[in-house]
């Protein structure tokens, strides 16, 4: 009697999905026919992929936003004579890799022509598959892993700064400030990790002396970690994570009388810092370095302020002048090519020398930016230090 | 019966068994070619070929949680050890690209072999303790694959898998890792099927249902639950290896504890110790919320218009994650309170859990009545 | 290696396995009574954590509050936190395993298991994602020098509460009414009740009393490391569970005992260099030679009834225990062995395989002194911890105290 109610369950079900995916791929059918030929003025889909929900909530909001400004600022180009218009399709992947495929798919359906995104390298690395196949440029502003344009992906373009560029500069920062004893300290997450190897070979290099520690992203308790470094006895305490952990164990250190300089990567410029160290103080003076560019001196950078200020009522937040360029880029490229289509976007960027929000910019062979005014690159990382509650920059 | 679908229960329970496996089958071959077709997008084609996924691990989950009774939460680690076997093995990472074949091989003794370690200290202690034992190797599973950089490349993971080959045949479109996981799932029900009615299977159940009374039968206990607990290792590291095929790339953030606690839920949803049932399970947990989110998000929107319930929206793009793990917790409490042989039962397990109920025993008398009657006590 | 190192590593080691045994009590009480991994505890505890946190920040506590204030307030929230935490214990011993009493085992952890994953969700949705953060200004920040390492005042505060604590569960476990009953509901749950014991209330009470435990924990946590996200409680939970079963499940001195010993050996683990972390091997290695030697033939000897203890059945059963391998396989694998000698010879195999890993061990940290663990290993070095003690003494290392009903 109860496996025919089971049958009957699984009947049910069947029949319901099946049901469910004609009558769904009906209506995504209808969708992609839509005509388009009532003017000069076109629509094209650029895609979104970032993360507003998640650990970094906050980068992917400003990317968003970013986007949106962009989008709005460059609607209108000309391409062939037809003027464009850009629809943004925004999706969100939590900064998970197990969720980017899905997300990437999603897009690739959408009929996107490009992609900005994604944030996190982890996530650009599970989702590079699917628009490699796709053939579809993809540009991240803020994916900085070294190794997502060393795999041969001819897809792949980055408008934000190397991880080993970023931990050579922050290595060669804390030598710069007379350390002898460096501690470098992860949070074994994918980012941390790959700056905090680049940090130490860079102090490494320099004849400083290491000790490597390890936090896991989310951890409450560094005792073990503090006992370490308070025997160690270091000069600078670098930590490569991200904010909430870098305040927790900055504040940990400072209870334990460890009096050494605190310095980070990218991840801990946050004015959030100060909250999480349970008061601003307990971090005053720390510095971080960024992987963008410095953004005095960036020719539209005010302009790009001020709005953003006007559509979100906050400061300009990490990385969101990269997404603007990403975008920028993408236009550029059209225009160059007379083409929207996704195929010449590519061989289009690797040409493209375009002027945006951060200078004049263009990617070289694997697809990294290459820097406005040349050079090695090091010395291009800007530089800041927590004061008065917020990460004021240092020039 | 009082129950209202007792009447539509009988009209589907007189269809053969045989009838829904090849409606099943039916409907699984033709899914990919709707997307061939352009019929279906290929979003759905990709959350088809995870929930096969997870009804293979749903499926080898079962042999552990539902036939044998043990409840195993580190699942997901004998997954990571076979996707990390294909990673490792078919990738730049070495520069290796080995047989296809090879790495099934390798990675489904690899996980058995973890099985086997995990079962030594385990299997001779009581049930729950292989609960916190499995969970605490999951961890270590996980914790080694993010820090042990030579070989996994830590945290960042490993990209750029190769595409398996087989027979000369690339499999790199979703819709062959479809067909391809699809014969990989019939090979394993198939094959699990048989061992659950063989003597094996049989002294499984009873160890499930009284540890010492199938001890005195006859029964080993240790090597009983450890060939099942090593067989759906086994499973799990072959779903695992195509995983990594499928991906492309993987990193350890693949194997968290929580998709243990998923695959639990999916066994415990469609009903302990059935093969019907851990497949239900699987397609429901994994389907459906995907199916939620895209009717609310994307097509009610579009075909009402796009301010359609804004905040159900709003809520399904944020918080999807959290609400979908809070309902998870739920499905598994309210299911063992209230059915807890799941939602297609099996026979056994349904009157084991329904003791107390008259009309059960007397539905035991009538089906069953091989088994001595007015067995009270559950507790060990 | 100085020494003021070792000693700031041992106090860091004690306050965090002091806060661990405040947890392992509740999940040790429950398993004792029930029968039950509570696996919902360690989302109590975070729950207990957050709800002080959140109080005392709510109504704002500063540094300038003047300290016999600011005490009260620290009362006032604890208490908050203690009635909340406490019901939530008793609603989820009500709802998620009363109906579940009566059947197996696996079906009451799968119930908690499913409260544990609802509770931790539920708490992202009350309180967001993003962690609770004590200011530093509401924790006392005081410390005293002692040979040289930096104490805080705070860690010593909780060492004493946590002791303080645990004397007074043991008096109300061994010298109140109640206490006699929860024994008695442990030892024989139907014959309690026979014997007119209220054991649903009794029940009750006992996860009354373990959330209230894990909800200072909490606080602790809070207040000593300054933030309290909503996962922590896993692996707390998992740690303090370790710890349990370390010390032998049900047992509470074993808890507090194993909590202290987890906590050594994760702030010592990742701390020390291993050749002096080879030290504890050897200890470890003379403590189980003392086993395999002494102790256990005695103990085998003593079980032998008198009419059959003769001098050459007593050698035998020496023999086994101290030429094991040989003689102890060769008995394993005799035609004709009688029962005692076959579990000892199985028992003192698997002593020597524990022996010789401890030797193993050994050598292996001296030849590799100057090295130490990576502090990315602390977890896995617990739950390997976990394992080990599961391999070679599941019932812990004070023994269980629960009695089985088979």
């Amino acid at each position: 009697m109860w496996s025919e109610r089971a049958r009957k369950f699984l009947a049910l079900g069947l029949t319901v999905a099946l049901v469910a995916t004609l009558g769904l791929s009906g209506c995504a059918r209808d969708e992609t026919e839509e005509p388009d030929d009532t003017g000069a003025t076109e629509t094209i889909k650029i895609g979104v992929h970032t993360s507003l929900t998640g650990g970094l909530a906050d980068y992917g909001f400003a990317a968003a936003e970013a986007l949106k400004i962009a989008a709005e600022d460059l609607s209108g180009f000309e391409v062939d004579g037809v003027t464009y218009d850009i629809e943004l399709v925004i999706k969100d992947d939590k900064g998970e890799p197990a969720e980017a495929p899905i997300v990437a798919q999603q897009l690739v359906d959408e009929g996107v022509v490009a992609v900005i995104g994604t944030l996190t390298s982890g996530a650009a690395n599970a989702a590079l598959p699917i628009y490699q196949a796709a053939g579809i440029p993809m540009i991240s502003g803020s994916a900085t892993a070294p190794d997502l344009t060393e795999q041969g992906f001819e897809n792949f373009f980055r408008t934000c700064l190397r991880d080993d560029i970023q931990g050579a500069a922050l290595g060669e920062w804390a030598l710069e400030l007379g350390a002898e004893k460096v501690v470098v300290m992860d949070d074994r997450g994918d980012y941390a990790v790959a700056l905090a190897n680049e940090v130490e070979e860079a102090v490494d290099a320099g004849g400083g002396e290491v000790l490597r520690q390890e936090g896991q992203e989310g951890e409450v308790d560094f005792s073990a970690q503090v006992s370490n470094i308070s025997a160690f006895g270091p000069d600078v305490v670098i930590f490569t994570g991200y904010h909430r952990e870098a305040g927790l164990l900055f504040k940990q250190l400072t209870e334990a009388g460890v009096e050494a300089q605190f310095m980070g990567g990218d991840g801990i410029k946050s004015d959030l810092i100060g909250e999480g160290a349970g008061g601003a103080e307990n971090v005053e003076g720390a510095l971080c370095t960024f992987g963008g560019f410095a953004q005095e001196g960036m020719p539209g950078f005010e302009e790009f302020a001020a709005k953003f200020r006007d559509a979100t009522g906050e400061e300009v937040g990490p990385y969101a002048e990269n997404n603007y360029d990403a975008l920028g880029a993408v236009v550029a490229a059209m225009e160059s090519a007379g083409s929207t289509d996704s195929a010449d976007i590519i061989s289009a960027l690797f040409e493209v020398e375009f002027d945006g929000v951060m200078g004049t910019l263009a990617f070289d062979e694997k697809g990294d930016v290459s820097v406005p005014g040349g050079g090695s690159g090091t010395e291009l990382v800007p530089r800041f230090e927590y004061t008065g509650g917020t990460w004021v920059y240092m020039p | 019966m009082a129950n209202p679908f007792s009447r539509v229960g009988e009209v589907f329970g007189r269809v053969p068994r045989w009838v829904y496996v090849a409606a099943a089958l039916v409907f699984a071959i033709v899914f990919p070619m709707l997307e061939s077709y352009g019929l279906m997008q290929t979003l759905w084609l990709r959350l088809g070929t995870r929930t096969l996924v997870y009804v293979l691990l749903a499926v080898g989950l079962n042999l552990v949680l539902g036939e044998t009774g043990l409840l195993h939460l580190g699942y997901v680690a004998f997954f990571a050890v076979g996707a990390y076997s294909t990673a490792i093995l078919s990738s730049p990472r070495f520069d290796l690209q080995w047989n296809f074949w090879l790495i099934m091989v390798i990675a489904m003794l690899l996980a058995m072999l973890f099985g086997f370690i995990v079962g030594i200290p385990s299997l001779r202690l009581r049930g729950d303790y292989l609960a916190i034992v499995t969970l605490a190797f999951g961890e270590i599973v996980r914790m080694t694959l993010n820090n042990w950089e030579w070989l996994t490349n830590g945290p960042g993971g490993i990209p750029g898998i190769y595409p398996p080959v087989i027979f000369g045949w690339v499999v790199d479109q979703p819709a062959e890792f479809f067909y391809l996981l699809l014969v990989v799932v019939v090979i394993v029900v198939a094959l699990v099927s048989n061992i659950k009615n063989s003597r094996i299977g049989r002294a499984w159940n009873a160890l499930r249902e009284d540890e010492i009374a199938s001890h005195h039968s006859g029964v080993r206990p240790t090597q009983a639950k450890m060939l099942a607990v090593v067989m759906s290792s086994g499973i799990a590291g072959l779903a695992g290896a195509i995983f990594a095929y499928y991906q492309q790339f993987i990193n350890p953030t693949y194997f968290l504890f929580m998709q243990s606690v998923i695959v639990v839920c999916m066994v415990v949803l469609g009903g302990m110790g059935s093969i019907p049932g851990a497949v239900l399970g699987a397609v429901a947990l994994d389907a459906t919320p995907e199916i939620i989110r895209q009717t609310f998000t994307t097509w009610l929107p579009r075909a009402v218009g796009s301010d359609f319930l804004p905040a159900v929206q709003a809520a399904l793009q944020t918080d999807f994650d959290r609400y979908r793990m809070l309902i998870f917790g739920l499905v598994i409490v309210l299911m063992v309170i209230f059915r807890p042989e799941g939602l297609l039962p099996n026979q056994l397990w349904r009157r084991e859990v329904h003791e107390e109920d008259p009309r059960e025993i007397e539905h035991t008398r009538q089906h069953l009545f091989d088994f001595e009657e007015g067995r009270q006590d559950l507790e060990v | 290696m100085t020494l003021e190192h070792i000693f700031g590593l041992t106090v860091s080691g004690l306050t965090v396995g002091m806060i661990y045994a405040l947890i392992a009590l509740g999940y040790t009480m429950v398993y004792g009574v029930l029968q039950l991994i509570n696996f919902a505890h360690g989302e109590v505890f975070t729950i207990g954590g957050y709800i002080a946190a959140s109080t005392l920040i709510w109504i704002g506590v500063d540094a300038t509050t003047p300290l016999a204030v600011k005490f009260a307030y620290f009362g006032l929230a604890l208490l908050v936190s203690l009635v909340l935490t406490a019901t939530l214990g008793f609603l989820i011993e009500r709802i998620a395993y009363r109906p579940l009493r009566n059947r197996s085992r696996i079906i009451a952890l799968l119930s908690a298991i499913g409260t544990s994953i609802f509770l931790q969700n539920l708490l992202v949705i009350v309180f967001g994602p993003q962690p609770i953060i004590m200011p530093t200004a509401v924790v006392p920040t005081g410390f005293v020098e002692i040979f040289g390492a930096r104490i805080r005042v705070l860690q010593i505060t909780i060492i004493v509460v946590s002791l303080l604590l645990m004397a007074l569960l043991t008096w109300i476990v061994k010298g109140t009414r109640m206490g006699k009953a929860m024994r008695a509901t442990s030892q024989d749950r139907e014959a309690a009740e026979m014997m007119g014991i209220e054991t649903n209330l009794t029940i009750s009470f006992t996860f009354v009393v373990g959330s209230a435990l894990a909800a200072i924990g909490g606080f602790l946590v809070a207040m000593y490391y300054g933030s309290l996200q909503f996962n922590t409680g896993f692996l707390y939970g998992l740690k303090a569970f370790t710890a349990a079963v370390l010390g032998g499940i049900g047992n509470i001195p074993g808890a507090v005992v194993g909590s202290l010993v987890l906590g050594l050996a994760e702030n010592w683990g990742v701390g020390l260099n291993l050749g002096v972390l080879a030290w504890l091997f050897v200890g470890g290695l003379l403590l189980g030679l003392y086993f395999q030697l002494v102790r256990a033939p005695r103990f085998r000897i003593d079980h032998i009834a008198e009419e059959f203890r003769t001098p050459a059945y007593e050698r035998r059963v020496r023999d086994v225990y101290r030429f094991a391998p040989v003689v102890a396989l060769k008995t394993l694998f005799a035609e004709r062995t009688d029962a005692l000698l076959y579990v000892s010879a199985q028992h003192a195999v698997r002593l020597t395989a524990a022996n010789v890993i401890l030797l193993g061990l050994a050598v292996l940290f001296f030849v590799n002194g100057d090295v130490q663990f990576a502090s990315k290993w602390q977890h896995v070095i617990s739950f390997a911890v976990l394992m080990a003690i599961l391999m070679f003494r599941p019932s812990g290392i004070l023994g269980e105290h629960i009695q089985e009903k088979v």
